[in-house]
């Protein structure tokens, strides 16, 4: 019993990077005002390219990178939209998911012409804990999580990247390049947001599916809520919700009805809404979030 | 940069063309002397704010050439202005609200140099000690008093070595004992050397403290004069562009029985702390109760509750002898008491047109069986609005943020006034208004009380509320100072009320 | 004055740009991807675009579903609020509607229930943000994947087909909505359905209290109140209908179209979404929801013949789909636009 809780608790680790990792690029996007619903869209997106450039080149470092590359390019987009257009920024985010999901379809298709996955590929070396591979990013994404707490909170860029959150009139103002810093604050989010979806697809489950990311974007989003826009908090939060898609996995693997799998599936999603549900503390949203800063 | 050398500002020939259509400003030139207190004088919409807005490099210029001490500028934003040492203090302060003065203040250093936040903190006490600038540094500045907040701009100016400050419109939120130590702070920094640009609208303060004024005129120049030479009847002039009429012909009326008592009132405020402290008052038919005092003192608090939109923690409102505390609005209004707020986008919904904007606040006058719009009935009531307060509009079925100012307000007062309500309560009804819509709202609010109704007026205007009101009630902190009739004060007894000294 | 004649053609010039203007990019990058996958691109999209007009009752069924969806986020969003639980609530709507036909044989009263689930849904989404804080986006698409799970469970579990495990129990033949004749043509019943429900929302968006109250809510809620309206009532107003027109949506698919359930929910996964597209090119009006869902409806059908004919992947279509909706969330920009345009006149004519 004792090594099936501890069993679940190190699976709950694997399942906790992505959601720590978009909740926390995501901080730091609408801590500067800016909202991004579209980190489904963008882990699926990278997930696809990370395993494209394994797939061809076997070089699993450089996978990463154009996992995280190809986050920044898609944050390059909504940034322009939501900040310098002045857009609506849950719709864009919306159309972000629309898309992401249509050509990492049709990308199934022309590359390796199948409808549901992506042929296997090597993924990054684990270590071991107690009989469990752990990935090296499970780690990696606690030290980014403490890191962006350092410089949210303890450097002057962090303030100036808060202030455009709360006043952006008054940050502007103060010498602050508002809309640059804004923009900047999304594709650090799109970055990580993409460093998440290269991990779903090259170090945990191996290949891609297009049903990959499966809510997990819009998980890392009631983090980021649940978190109080604190990123250390956001590691505990992760850490929750990652018990319970490691409980549904468990239980769908243990139990041998196939059909319950399909109710085990729904403890994820029921079990962020009741966490969701019961510990809306009344924590400061930045008091820009969301809507576009316009000057004149 | 010590006294009377050279120029510190110079602008000519400047023109502002926004995306919109309006024009602000239609070649304007503007020289201000290193060392001076310069006042630029003019009415709401002359193009004051719009040209220190350019300077300060938040909005670049349709047409027309800056220089600052002597250098020709081309500003991208106001990062490059305080470069060159311009600081401007707004109406609405540059602070974020929840951070601390401390933070504050680290934020807007963090634009200049690298500084940290100790660093910042002994180079504001520095100042402080030196220009006797008191700020507390380690509190929330959204908690803090107005006052304190303009002295916290103040302080971040001077420690991106402003040499130029602009302020717009820095007396409009304080008390007479605050604004007196505003102008002693400012001619402290004349002596330190420092130029000060001072955007106001109030003939007593340029008088007061300006070395030279230049006056705006629907975005021209209309005049530039040393202060000491000129009077204030003559400024008004050159403000207005014609002899001002500054009385409002009012004949003495007898008024009727009490329509709306209001019995020992407490209301909360926006922080949970009572904002109407025990208010009691009445107003009587035929008359207008203008209430008087500086903004954030309970006026606007008062208002809401009388209008069902803020809770009545304690006390009694009557209207013609009904009870009608803390009933809903749409009831209160349907009773006969009409509320005019001081904001055009609460009253108004700018992006529908008049026709919906007319059946807003009677909505159940206008419906049918089964809570059918009657669109033809909202239709004819809308039009007799448009016609009879002159609202000057293509089509009813315009959006309403289409319409000026002026035109907005006579839609949103005309959409009370012609439901036919016993008492009407207007709160800053001309605020931001034309002389010729100001001169309108005023003449209406005169005939309505000839007409028999109740009128209470709140306002910051004081010569409005002495021109206009039967009786003056005077608000400070949510309590009711004095109440008498306008000859019973002079404007320095007011003063004194509205800062909170017993006169 | 000049400035007062001319609002209508600034709101409907820039109206008419912001949708011809999504449209074109959609076309333009739906072009470029087939050229680069090495399909001929003028033939792909003439397909795309025309390939749906080979079956026009096939066409506006389909738009059916779409129309109620796009209505299901159309009506919150004028309220203010953001809706993208259709999914769940269709979901919900079509299995209540396929039970109750089941078991009572009555199609009207299958459709009036699974409507009600649907709103029942929405009201809860609504409830729990303006009584909890809890924000929409997160508890429409927690419980989309919720639903979606549980649906598919007892479809396989409780209510399969024995014939045919993969599907469910079928709708009896006397609940079924069927086809009628029309002008030498047939047409499913659910379209005109659909199009009741359109003219339905349009009442009681513009001629009734409740509209009145939900669109004022939506534009300005410090007016609303100033009013007596209550914003929190608008909202939860709003959510019970968008939740009924995503309901209706899921119980017209069961009860008039496929006449059961798969358990990997084709027939409905998406559409939920889909109506997102529809309702913001319809620009939140039922009347333009009604075309802009037979435009995508279009597109949808000419993605499938596009497939058929030339063998190109049909999901082209989503990303055609995707490219619009992103697009069409730049109003600022396209108003910015023709300002900017103005000005210039404004300024050299000075």
């Amino acid at each position: 019993m004792i090594e099936e809780v501890a069993d679940l608790g190190l699976l709950a680790l694997t399942s906790m990077v992505p959601l720590l990792l978009g909740a926390v690029g995501e901080i730091v996007s609408e801590r500067a005002g800016v909202v991004n619903i579209g980190i489904e869209g963008m882990f699926l997106l990278s997930a696809l390219t990370s395993v494209i450039a394994e797939y061809y080149t076997g070089n699993l470092a450089l996978s990463l990178l154009v996992g995280v590359a190809t986050g920044v390019c898609v944050g390059v987009l909504h940034g322009a939209i939501s900040v310098y257009l002045r857009g609506d920024q849950i719709v864009a985010g919306v159309g972000v998911n629309l898309f992401a999901y249509g050509v990492g379809v049709v990308s199934l298709i022309t590359i390796w012409g199948t409808f549901g996955n992506s042929p296997s590929v090597p993924t990054i070396p684990k270590f071991m804990v107690l009989g469990r591979p752990i990935s090296p990013m499970v780690p990696a994404s606690i030290l980014i999580a403490v890191g962006t707490w350092y410089l949210l909170f303890k450097t002057n860029t962090g303030l100036r990247i808060r202030a455009c959150g709360e006043d952006p009139r008054a940050a502007e103002a103060m010498g602050v390049k508002v809309l640059r810093l804004r923009f900047l604050s999304v594709l650090y989010g799109a970055a990580l947001a993409g460093l998440g979806g290269a991990y779903l697809s090259i170090d945990w489950v191996g290949q891609f599916t297009k049903e990959i990311a499966a809510g997990r974007g819009f998980i890392a989003l009631a983090n980021v809520a649940f978190s109080g826009w604190n990123p250390v908090v956001a590691i505990a939060g992760a850490y929750v919700f990652g018990v319970f898609d490691a409980l549904a996995i468990h239980l769908s693997i243990v139990s041998m009805q196939p059909a319950l799998a399909y109710l085990f599936k729904t403890i994820p999603y029921l079990g962020t809404l009741a966490v969701v549900v019961a510990f809306v503390r009344r924590a400061r949203m930045p008091s820009s979030l969301g809507k576009p800063y316009i000057k004149e | 940069m010590g006294r009377g050398g050279g120029e510190a500002v110079v602008m000519k020939d400047v023109v502002k063309v926004y995306p919109d259509g309006t024009v602000a400003l239609r070649g304007v030139s503007l020289r201000v002397r290193s060392g001076e207190i310069h006042g630029l004088l003019g009415e709401n919409g002359a193009g004051k704010t719009t040209l220190m807005r350019i300077l300060y490099g938040e909005i670049r210029p349709s047409r027309g050439e800056v220089k600052v001490f002597g250098r020709r500028v081309s500003f991208k934003g106001p990062w490059d202005a305080i470069r060159e040492g311009i600081c401007m203090v707004y109406q609405h302060f540059s602070l974020v609200p929840s951070f601390t003065v401390l933070e504050n203040l680290t934020l807007s250093m963090s634009s200049i140099r690298r500084a940290s936040a100790s660093e910042v903190a002994e180079r504001a006490r520095e100042i402080m000690e030196r220009t006797g600038l008191k700020v507390p540094l380690s509190e929330a500045v959204e908690s803090l008093a107005v006052g304190v907040q303009q002295r916290v701009e103040i302080l971040k100016a001077l420690m991106r070595d402003a040499r130029i400050l602009i302020l717009d419109e820095p007396t409009s939120v304080l008390t007479p004992v605050e604004v007196r130590e505003l102008f002693n702070t400012l001619r402290r920094l004349k002596e330190l050397g420092i130029t000060v640009i001072l955007i106001t609208h109030k003939l007593r303060e340029v008088k007061e403290v300006t070395d030279t004024v230049t006056v705006l005129r629907r975005g021209r120049v209309a005049g530039v004069v040393r202060t000491p030479d000129v009077s204030e009847a003559e400024l008004a002039k050159m403000m207005v562009g014609r002899e001002v009429v500054l009385k409002v012909s009012r004949r003495p009326r007898k008024p009727g029985g009490a329509v709306l008592e209001v019995r020992d009132l407490w209301v909360r405020g926006e922080r949970g702390v009572m904002a109407v402290k025990g208010v009691t008052l009445s107003v009587r038919e035929g008359e207008i109760l203008g209430i008087a005092g500086v903004q954030g003192n309970g006026q606007r608090e008062l208002a809401e509750a009388l209008a069902g939109l803020r809770r009545v923690e304690k006390g009694r409102v009557l209207l013609m002898g009904r009870d009608i505390t803390n009933r809903p609005p749409s009831e209160i209004y349907m009773m006969g008491l009409a509320y005019i707020p001081d904001s055009r986008s609460v009253g108004l919904i700018m992006e529908l047109n008049l026709v919906n904007n007319s059946i807003l606040t009677r909505l159940k006058r206008f419906l049918g069986r089964g809570s059918r719009v009657l669109w033809g009935r909202a239709l004819s009531f809308t039009n007799r609005v448009v016609k009879e307060f002159n609202v000057v509009v293509e089509s009813v079925r315009t959006p309403v943020r289409y319409l000026s100012g002026g035109n907005q307000q006579k839609v949103m007062v005309g959409r009370e006034v012609a439901s036919g309500p016993k008492v009407i309560v207007a709160s800053e009804p001309t605020h931001g208004l034309d002389v010729g819509a100001t001169e309108y709202i005023r003449n209406l609010l005169v005939r309505l009380r000839d007409e028999g109704r109740a009128v209470v007026l709140i306002s910051t205007d004081l010569d409005e509320i002495l021109q206009l009101s039967d009786r003056v009630a005077v608000m400070y902190e949510g309590r009711v100072m004095a109440v008498g009739r306008p000859e019973e004060f002079t404007l320095e007894r007011l003063g004194l009320l509205m800062g909170g000294v017993s006169a | 004055m000049r400035r007062l004649g001319s609002w209508r053609l600034v709101e409907y010039s820039s109206t008419a740009i912001e949708v011809a203007g999504s449209v074109a990019a959609g076309i333009a990058v739906g072009g470029a991807i087939l050229a680069l996958l090495g399909y001929d691109p003028v033939k792909g999209l003439s397909l795309l675009i025309l390939g749906g007009f080979r079956d026009v009752d096939y066409l506006l069924s389909r738009a059916t579903f779409i129309m109620m969806t796009g209505l299901s986020f159309a009506i919150p969003m004028l309220a203010g609020f953001f809706n993208i639980g259709a999914e769940g609530m269709m979901y919900l709507g079509g299995l209540v509607a396929l039970v109750v036909a089941v078991y009572t044989g009555n199609a009207a009263v299958a459709l009036v229930l699974g409507s009600l689930a649907g709103a029942a849904l929405g009201l809860l989404i609504a409830a729990l943000k303006v009584f909890r804080g809890v924000n929409e986006v997160i508890t429409a698409i927690m419980l989309n994947w919720t639903l979606h799970y549980v649906v598919i469970y007892l479809v396989t579990a409780r209510f399969y087909d024995p014939l045919a495990p993969h599907e469910s129990v079928k709708v009896p033949k006397g609940a079924r909505l069927g086809v009628m004749d029309v002008a030498g043509g047939r047409l499913h019943v659910i379209f005109l359905v659909s199009l009741a429900a359109v003219a339905l929302a349009y009442y009681l968006l513009y001629f009734t209290r409740l509209g009145y109250e939900i669109r004022v809510s939506g534009l300005s809620p410090k007016s609303a109140k100033y009013a007596g309206i209550s914003p929190r009532r608008a909202v939860l107003n709003s959510m019970a209908l968008g939740g009924l027109f995503a309901g209706l949506s899921g119980a017209l698919n069961v009860l008039g179209f496929m006449y059961y359930i798969d358990n990997l929910l084709t027939s409905m996964a998406g559409m939920g979404f889909d109506g997102i597209g529809v309702a913001l090119m319809g620009r939140n009006n039922p009347l333009g929801i009604a075309f802009s869902s037979v435009f995508f409806s279009m597109l949808i059908l000419g993605g499938q013949t596009m497939q058929i004919v030339m063998n190109a992947p049909k999901e082209v279509a989503d990303t055609l789909s995707g490219i619009i909706v992103i697009a069409l969330s730049l109003p600022y920009a396209y108003r910015m636009l023709v300002s900017y345009l103005r000005t210039r006149r404004l300024v050299r004519g000075d």
